[in-house]
């Protein structure tokens, strides 16, 4: 059918050929370009473009005028003499509308086919009336012939299925693809096995590079520790306890070292005391079914420890001895902190409010300082009773005074303090707090993920003293106790332990991934050189920090009155 | 005088059968780790030729690999395989996208030249850790392959070769279309019996 075509078609551009003499060449080279050029690019026509085109513009010979069954006023040969320009511009458009194209359903000749049924025998009548001056049959068939050889490259499927199995042909195709006949290709008749390991393993970790490659101050040592200069700090830890399933929240404080060089760790719902001294550990008591212990704290003597439960309850108990004495109920939430001085045990809830428990009283709240809207998770009395610092999960800093009020209210209602200063500065949850015990009016405070900023606040103006940025989430923050220093613990990503200088807040020592978790709790031994860290990797390390003052510098420190001695241990009942 | 010479050979062909085998063993892993068509998880460290070779310590793989080289060995003893092919193809649509070719020529022994002791084996591994770095190297400039990968292996045998019927069966080339390819010779290694050539095509469009 399609063979057929193109014969019209050649058909048609032969007798147009015929009328215009060496113009017609041209025409039909130009034809052919076209051809070729439809052939490639298919330019989707619109049946009604092409139905206009078809009436009005074709140039039609007599022979196919009489085939199609059309009514044309004007002779269109006299139209095809008349004008010579405007035909073989005609003639263009009757090409690309004729052109043959694969499989273009709406192909305009396919229309011309449908039209042109009459037998073959009508046309050559017609064509023997008219002057045959060129053998039309042998053009048609050299045009055609042409046409298969310029299209049959051009299909790739043709190329790859050769439609006969001719032997010279493969032996052809053979040589050509350099496989010599008398080979055989084998491949073995099971694909490879899939990759067994996760393919995206190897991506992720690429995402995850990054994270760490981008980690501020990168250095360069295997440790990841740096020391300043002038100060060397050893960057092993000097002992490592196990701490099997210690928590790993941020909010609570699980670690407390006492003045009796006893280290209390809570770990889910036990406490244990591990003794310096002796290495001894003691199992100090389970929190009660259900619930969880979320924080300790050792008393200033160190003969009791308070201990906060996720139920709201303050348990106090005897070290020594290792029984509980009481509990002190009335919290509705989670005790994530709690602090001492001297009989007053304050606690910082879930729920936003500090209580100043009195532990002689049978009504032990005495106090209540409402400023959080979070929950409190960083409590801190100053060592001379003066004043308590908290900080919240509501990312403010509150710094109360710390005298109660001895006169009694009527009723279960408690007297309220008014903080004395609010900072609002930190961006994340303050948890860090630490009073120097130098300069009795610095407080120094961190905050965590979002914040990551080291701010030491004047008590006694509130102004801002300093303010340092550090690489992570602060957890915890000390200042050394013979030193100009200030020791803050990290988590993610460095898990690091550092050192500052004060007042220059000049990074003094790194100690990177101290732990393999964030170090979430720390404590500075009651001697002052030490310092335990706990970690989410479920483990205690102490760390040497600080060098052990020499013996005059000793003795002017104590006469400060250190809480290392046991000159203040109070009596309770 | 002709038996001793006869023995000597028919020994070396096996030394040079293995060590050619063994070659494709570590040439074929250190394509699929360098290529990325297994995850890099899947490969261990393993001292080989007086450097490290990354071998695949997957279970199937190992297998998979290791039945297709017995293969390969037979045919190298008796000659019957005149190049190995491992193409790497797109999983997706299953074009090829690179083709690591390895001629293995049988090396004429020249009928007059009475050679001695033959190649020494440290010459041949200088040789083949010689390949093994190019092929590491090549990462260098092969067109990175975002798409996940699947590796074929094939043997281009006489038509003679004893085929294992059911294991091995006749396959398309895989080629990469002539027009869409550059080809890379790589270094080659010979022992006193075979020659290795070794080279790469790869699809590579503008």
């Amino acid at each position: 059918m399609r063979d057929a075509c193109v014969t019209i078609c050649d058909r048609r551009v032969m007798r147009d050929r015929r009328g215009r003499g060496n113009d017609a060449t041209t025409c039909l080279f130009k034809l052919f370009c076209l051809r070729t050029s439809m052939s490639t690019q298919k330019t989707p026509k619109t049946p009604s473009r092409r139905r206009v085109r078809s009436e009005a513009k074709t140039p039609l010979t007599p022979s196919l005028l009489s085939a199609f069954n059309t009514v044309s006023i004007d002779s269109p040969i006299k139209r095809a003499t008349s004008t010579s320009i405007p035909l073989s511009d005609a003639f263009q458009r009757q090409a690309s509308g004729g052109v043959i194209r694969k499989g273009g359903v709406e192909s305009r000749l396919d229309v011309v086919t449908l039209d042109y049924v009459p037998p073959p025998k009508s046309t050559e009548v017609k064509r023997s009336r008219s002057t045959p001056v060129i053998n039309l049959s042998d053009r048609d068939r050299f045009i055609t012939s042409r046409d298969h050889t310029h299209e049959l490259p051009g299909t790739l499927d043709q190329m790859a299925n050769p439609p006969s199995g001719s032997p010279t042909h493969t032996a052809r195709l053979a040589a050509a693809a350099g496989v010599p006949l008398n080979r055989r290709i084998l491949g073995y008749h099971l694909p490879p096995p899939m990759a067994s390991s996760d393919t995206t393993l190897a991506l992720q970790r690429e995402f995850a590079r990054p994270l760490y490659a981008n980690r501020p101050g990168t250095v360069a040592t295997s440790t990841g520790a740096t020391t300043n200069k002038t100060r060397k700090i050893a960057t092993q830890p000097e002992r490592v306890l196990d701490a099997p399933g210690m928590v790993d929240d941020f909010y609570l404080n699980l670690l407390s070292w006492s003045s009796l060089n006893c280290v209390a760790v809570a770990l889910e719902s036990s406490t244990y005391i591990w003794k310096a001294d002796t290495g001894a550990v003691m199992q100090m008591g389970e929190a009660p079914a259900g619930t969880y212990v979320s924080s300790v704290n050792f008393s200033n003597d160190g003969a009791f420890l308070g201990i906060g439960l996720g139920t709201g309850d303050v348990e106090l108990w005897d070290v020594e001895r290792g029984v509980k004495l009481r509990t002190m109920a009335g919290h509705q939430a989670q005790i994530a902190v709690l602090s001492w001085w001297q009989h007053l045990l304050s606690s910082g809830c879930g729920d936003g409010s500090v209580w100043h428990h009195d532990v002689r009283v049978p009504r032990h709240k005495v106090m209540e300082l409402l400023g959080h809207n979070g929950e409190v998770c960083g409590l801190e009395w100053r060592k001379d009773g003066e004043l308590i610092a908290s900080g919240g999960n509501d990312n403010v800093v509150n710094i109360w005074d710390g005298r109660v009020g001895d006169a009694p209210i009527a009723g279960d209602a408690v007297p309220t303090g008014n903080a004395k200063w609010t900072k609002r500065n930190h961006t994340a949850a303050v948890k860090a707090l630490a009073w120097s015990p130098w300069q009795p009016n610095l407080l120094a405070s961190g905050g965590g993920t979002n914040d990551a900023t080291i701010n030491v606040w004047n008590s006694t103006t509130g102004a801002r003293l300093h303010s340092q940025t550090t690489p992570s989430q602060i957890t915890s923050l000390h200042f050394a106790p013979h030193k100009k220093e200030i020791l803050s613990t990290h988590g993610y990503p460095t898990n690091a332990v550092m050192v500052w200088s004060y007042p220059s807040m000049e990074k003094v020592a790194e100690i990177r991934d101290a732990h393999d978790s964030r170090v979430l709790f720390s404590s500075v031994s009651p001697a002052g050189d030490m310092v335990v860290t706990g970690a989410g990797d479920e483990s205690l390390k102490f760390w040497k920090i600080w060098d052990l003052p020499t013996a005059e510098k000793k003795s002017k420190i104590s006469g400060r009155g250190e809480g290392t001695t046991k000159s203040g241990v109070l009596s309770i009942r | 005088m002709a038996p001793k010479q006869a023995n000597r050979k028919a020994i070396t062909l096996k030394g040079s059968t293995a060590l050619v085998t063994e070659f494709f063993k570590y040439a074929v892993n250190t394509i699929l780790f360098n290529r990325e068509v297994y995850p890099s998880d899947d490969f261990q460290m393993v001292k080989k030729y007086g450097q490290t070779v990354l071998v695949t310590q997957d279970l199937a793989l190992e297998n998979y690999l290791e039945k297709i080289l017995q293969q390969v060995h037979k045919w190298i003893l008796t000659g019957s395989v005149t190049q190995l092919v491992l193409a790497i193809l797109a999983k997706d649509t299953r074009t090829t996208l690179e083709r690591w070719v390895f001629d293995i020529k049988l090396v004429e022994p020249s009928p007059d030249a009475k050679e001695g002791p033959g190649k020494a084996e440290a010459e041949i591994q200088s040789e083949i850790r010689a390949i093994l770095k190019q092929i590491t190297s090549m990462v260098t400039f092969l067109p990175v392959m975002q798409e996940d990968k699947v590796f074929n292996i094939l043997a281009y045998t006489s038509e003679s070769a004893d085929v294992p019927a059911g294991e091995w069966v006749d396959t398309d080339p895989l080629a990469i279309e002539a027009s869409k390819s550059q080809q890379v010779k790589m270094r080659s290694f010979s022992t006193d019996i075979h020659r290795i050539e070794a080279m790469v095509a790869y699809r590579y469009e503008e």
